[in-house]
């Protein structure tokens, strides 16, 4: 995909239709060691070993409307295009982590993209899952926990317009402070 | 219109996979290597013209339910993509020249 967030946006979907009530992303960005590393980990139904094999292959998939899903391989196909790996791991009833690596200085590497619109999105949707995002970079981290902003705005939703538009703002000022996604 | 047989006969395409399968009608090229980029772009009468040779242009092409992929610059598609295109009927042919070149041809060729 063109941009790193389009990926991590697909992929979180998958955490969302496994019936997540927690999704954790993190990226992590290193100049100095030439990386970049995406892990979303959820705590939803998880895979068997069997379609835990398959699910890189693009002609796998839990849809019936179609025969092929291309979110995972896709992302695989990222990272590897760009020097790095890719792994996915999984357990029925405890939830699924996917990881994937970036030679950050590489040509074919996509950009981040926009995490701020990213998170600010999959929030909007999916108000009772508990999102927590870790931004790191040489500069420092980022943790965004819908739990905590839960616990501060006590009955008013996140999906209130006003509070959205605040949280992308909030979200985009930290990351700047950390120079995160810039690259 | 022509249909992708045709095509690959006054071009000079050789082919991967398909020569058996029916040749659907072919009304233009979509050239991109960016495999998501293709999906809700391509027309369904688009051969997808790629140098990208993984299972994931064969998924691609069955999604947007392409005609045909045409590999340039003698990219061979690597062996998983070959099985999928296999049992998929997807009609995978292949192009001496670059991306840009092979789309010349094809839109001489199919302007007549």
């Amino acid at each position: 995909m063109k941009e790193l967030s389009l990926n991590i946006l697909d992929i979180t979907y998958n955490s969302i239709k496994a019936g997540a009530d927690r999704i954790e992303i993190g990226i992590s960005e290193s100049t100095t060691g030439n990386l970049i590393e995406i892990e979303i980990r959820d705590n939803g139904c998880g895979m068997d070993d069997e379609f835990l094999r398959r699910v890189t292959d693009p002609f796998v998939t839990t849809r019936t409307t179609r025969k092929v899903g291309l979110g995972i391989p896709l992302f695989k196909q990222s990272a590897e295009d760009a020097g790095g790996t890719f792994t996915i791991t999984s357990k029925v009833g405890e939830g699924t982590a996917v990881y994937a690596s970036f030679q950050l200085d590489h040509l074919d590497r996509a950009p981040i993209g926009d995490m701020g619109s990213t998170l600010v999105s999959l929030i909007q949707a999916n108000d009772q899952i508990r999102f927590i995002y870790r931004h790191k970079t040489d500069q420092g981290t980022f943790v965004l926990d819908t739990d905590e902003l839960h616990a501060q705005l006590g009955d008013v939703p996140l999906s209130e317009p006003a509070v959205l538009s605040w949280l992308h703002a909030y979200i985009n000022e930290n990351l700047e402070n950390i120079q995160g996604g810039k690259i | 219109m022509m249909n992708v047989h045709e095509l690959a006969a006054a071009c000079g395409f050789t082919y991967f996979n398909g020569k058996e399968l029916e040749a659907r009608p072919v009304e233009g090229a979509y050239c991109c290597d960016l495999l998501s980029w293709v999906i809700g772009r391509a027309g369904d009468q688009d051969a997808l013209v790629t140098v990208m040779s993984n299972p994931n242009v064969i998924a691609v092409a069955v999604m947007a339910d392409l005609p045909c992929v045409i590999l340039t610059e003698g990219v061979r598609p690597d062996e998983k993509a070959l099985e999928k295109a296999r049992e998929n009927d997807v009609i995978v042919l292949s192009s001496s020249e670059p991306t840009y070149a092979t789309a010349l041809k094809i839109g001489k060729v199919l302007a007549g």
